[in-house]
């Protein structure tokens, strides 16, 4: 038992002393088609002794992935990054920023929160040239510095937010072989998909996965389906009137939204484990019925990231793969695409932080990722050679090509209402509130923060 | 290392300033009032005055900084918007209108009426059983051991016991779901149940709470004299009344501290609704909706204060009922 115990050890030493060794820089340098002249032209940054502190959202694999791309800067510039990850990193940064301790960059899911800190002047500004690089450089560039300009504490607008790592949301995830072997074909428009739930249904199977559960942020995963619903009922006016609250969120507009994602979330049969599980259900256990034998659902709605919550070993786009979220075929609304982003900004200024911003624009520091995992960017200039996926470049094909792109309301409303009521508004509906009811409440708590 | 050497002379430098301010305030307070000279009987009395003050004059200080001082400066807080303007009174009509307010304040009245009345019952039935059966103290360690888990470590704990599987999604293994299905049930989801799953969080606090009000209730119990329940006995009492009209009532005054504190207790409830449901589904209350204000998502330091300033009041009358009976108690 003992010499097992020590052969365990020695093993586990011998695995993470290699880890070290290799998985300092992933890629070699110079070798495949990524874009290494980024990478030698930051070696002209010396930031030896610099110490640069980031905090985001990401745990787990994505941490992982972050670090791979954050161990390039260090190795070019000689910095030493340390970042962390926190699951509520909405509080963590707000606590952080408050008691005056902030990290030099962070990294927020939401815009909404950057221009809360950023018109309490704990953000600091990028500079002005920035802001011209995303236009030139973005593809659909007005629109990302339109999402990074907030009016500061003197209340003039300027840029305080980068967009690095691009999520987009209008996905339905599925097993290509379950499909095959139910006989069922991607639907083409909202009309196919609801005929296909209800197909499913008749065979005696659950089309959906559903799960709002996410900790102390249970309940976005619906906000999501109410926006995509929102793009595909409602004119992208509509949709933009909503988010500043032009449009009441109790406006039966609204409301037949909220009712469209009722229609696949309430109903018993159309869901796995039931209406009742789908508030309960957390997002990150909720993809994985598809993947179970026999297969507890069939499709899940879900943002471009959710593979990282695939079984171990699931490979997109053969295991699993994806279709666009159609629209209706019968309304004039054109594709609409819902994405959303991380945005970076500077809660402490310094040297590191800044060149470390300047780093984000270079294509290596997008390469890195996209050569990984379920990283999608609107970077004109990286090498798309590098996806390892088809997929994924597919992925980023709607990204680039929509008709309409509009980026995820509730990230876009005042954090009290996208990231606290609109939440909890949601998971109420879910349990059977009625809608009308649900949009009012949260109508009178946008109304009470004006 | 920097930690260690700053903590370690901090340290130094508290102990040695606090004898050195005793120490050389006394010398001070008897060179200015001497003991002697044509004065020395009005100087040893004016002395004698001001002396104790002199000792508690720091603690005094420290209490305002760290008690008084956050009190007001939350008062000032919560009369001032998102960006610091004063608003006057604006956020409390806020708080008067607000529908999640009112929904944490009729819970934490129901966890305010429940919890505190079942965990002293339950503590009370505890310390009367085990009272005088031989392997009492065993059964009082595993009644007590729950109050040595975190609020939260309760609720990882209680949310496998509520845990509910959809019915595709494989076998049960919440443990009240599978008792549920042993007796031919059907598997619910207990903390989204309207008003219900309110009774299941407060389960988990009664759960942690129980123990100490034995403890305490168990001790009074063992100082009521034996002279009285010999007397009952021998007047022909059975055990019940000389459990409710002997023993009761001697143990009245220690109830009511268990009882309140408690209750105070239960006014700051956060942690088990914040790990369990988040106030959602109908559960929240006050604490959890005075965090959400003050750091979830766009801060309201302004709403937030408000909030706290009920809990504040609501806490206050409790808390010096609670200390005046304590004080009773000792007398």
């Amino acid at each position: 038992m003992k010499n097992a115990f020590y052969a365990s050890a020695a093993a586990l030493a011998l695995t993470v002393g290699m880890a070290q060794a290799d998985g300092h820089l992933k890629f070699a340098p110079g070798e495949g088609a990524f874009s290494w002249d980024s990478f030698e032209a930051l070696k002209s940054m010396d930031l030896s002794g610099e110490e640069i502190s980031i905090l985001g959202p990401w745990l787990g694999p994505d941490k992982e992935l972050i670090e791979s791309v954050v161990h390039y800067f260090e190795d070019a510039t000689g910095a030493d990054v340390e970042y962390s990850g926190s699951d509520s990193f909405e509080q963590q940064i707000v606590i952080d920023t408050e008691a005056g301790s902030p990290p030099n960059i962070a990294i927020f899911p939401q815009p909404g929160l950057a221009a809360d800190l950023a018109s309490k002047g704990l953000l600091a500004p990028l500079p002005a040239e920035t802001a011209d690089w995303v236009r030139d450089n973005y593809a659909a560039g007005q629109s990302w510095v339109d999402l990074g300009t907030y009016a500061g504490k003197d209340g003039a607008d300027a840029l305080y937010g980068f967009f690095y790592k691009v999520d987009v949301k209008s996905l339905v995830w599925y097993v290509p072989e379950n499909f095959e072997d139910a006989g069922y074909d991607v639907p083409q428009s909202m009309e196919e998909l609801k005929a296909l739930t209800d197909q499913i249904v008749a065979d005696g199977g659950v089309p959906w996965c559903i799960g709002l559960g996410s900790g102390g942020a249970t309940g976005w995963p619906a906000t999501d389906w109410v926006e995509d619903m929102m793009l595909r009922i409602n004119t992208p006016q509509d949709y933009d009137a909503w988010t500043k609250n032009e449009l009441a969120f109790d406006d039966p507009k609204v409301v037949a939204a909220i009712e469209e994602f009722g229609a696949f979330a309430r109903n018993d049969a159309y869901v796995s484990g039931g209406a009742g599980a789908v508030a309960t259900t957390d997002f990150r256990d909720s993809p994985q019925g598809m993947f179970a034998s026999p297969p507890q659902c069939y499709m899940h709605r879900q943002a471009s990231f959710i593979p990282t919550f695939f079984p171990e070993g699931t490979e997109v786009g053969v295991d699993a793969d994806f279709f666009y979220f159609p629209a209706y075929a019968d309304k004039d609304l054109g594709k609409p695409v819902l994405g959303a982003g991380t945005v970076w900004g500077v809660t402490s200024d310094s040297k590191g932080a800044q060149a470390f911003m300047e780093f984000l624009k270079s294509p290596i520091a997008h390469e890195i990722w996209m050569a990984q995992k379920g990283f999608l960017t609107p970077h004109k200039g990286v090498n798309t050679e590098v996806y390892t996926d088809p997929t994924v470049a597919k992925m980023n094909d709607i990204l680039l090509n929509a008709d309409t792109f509009r980026f995820d309301g509730s990230d876009l409303m005042p954090g009290a209402i996208g990231t606290g009521v609109f939440w909890t508004g949601m998971v109420d509906y879910a349990g059977g509130k009625d809608a009308g009811e649900v949009a009012a409440s949260i109508q009178s708590t946008w109304d009470s923060i004006k | 290392m920097d930690q260690l050497l700053f903590a370690v002379s901090t340290i130094v430098v508290g102990v040695f300033g606090c004898v050195a301010y005793f120490y050389f305030s006394n010398i001070l307070l008897d060179r200015l009032l001497p003991a002697s000279g044509p004065n020395a009987g009005a100087n040893i009395n004016k002395a004698n005055a001001i002396r104790p003050w002199l000792f508690v004059l720091p603690a005094l200080l420290v209490l305002g900084l760290y008690l008084v001082y956050p009190v007001f400066s939350t008062f000032f807080l919560s009369m001032r918007d998102t960006r610091g303007a004063f608003i006057g009174a604006d956020n409390y009509t806020w708080l008067a209108g607000d529908e999640k307010f009112r929904e944490s304040l009729g819970n934490n009245l129901l966890w305010l009426v429940i919890v505190p009345a079942a965990s002293t019952f339950f503590g009370l039935v505890a310390a009367g059983l085990t009272d005088r059966i031989k392997w009492g103290s065993i059964a009082q360690s595993l009644v007590f051991m729950p109050m040595a888990i975190s609020f939260v470590g309760a609720s990882v704990i209680w949310k496998f016991i509520y845990d509910y599987r959809g019915e595709n999604q494989g076998e049960q293994i919440g443990l009240l779901n599978a008792i549920v299905e042993v007796f031919g049930g059907s598997a619910q989801t207990w903390i989204t149940v309207p008003f219900w799953n309110n009774l299941f969080l407060m389960i988990i606090l009664i759960w942690i709470q129980t123990g100490f009000a034995m403890v305490i209730l168990s001790a009074a119990l063992k100082g009521i004299s034996e002279e009285t329940i010999e007397a009952a006995y021998l007047d022909g009492a059975t055990p019940m009344q000389i459990f409710f009209k002997i023993k009761i009532p001697q143990i009245w005054g220690t109830i009511a501290v268990v009882w309140t504190t408690i209750t105070v207790t239960v006014l700051k409830v956060f942690d088990i609704v914040f790990a369990m449901t988040n106030g959602q589904w109908g559960t929240q209350v006050l604490a959890n909706l005075m965090y959400d204000w003050m750091f979830r998502g766009s801060p309201d330091f302004g709403r937030g204060s408000a909030i706290v300033m009920v809990i504040m009041l609501l806490v206050t009358p409790v808390m010096i009922w609670n200390i005046s009976n304590a004080h009773k108690e000792n007398r």
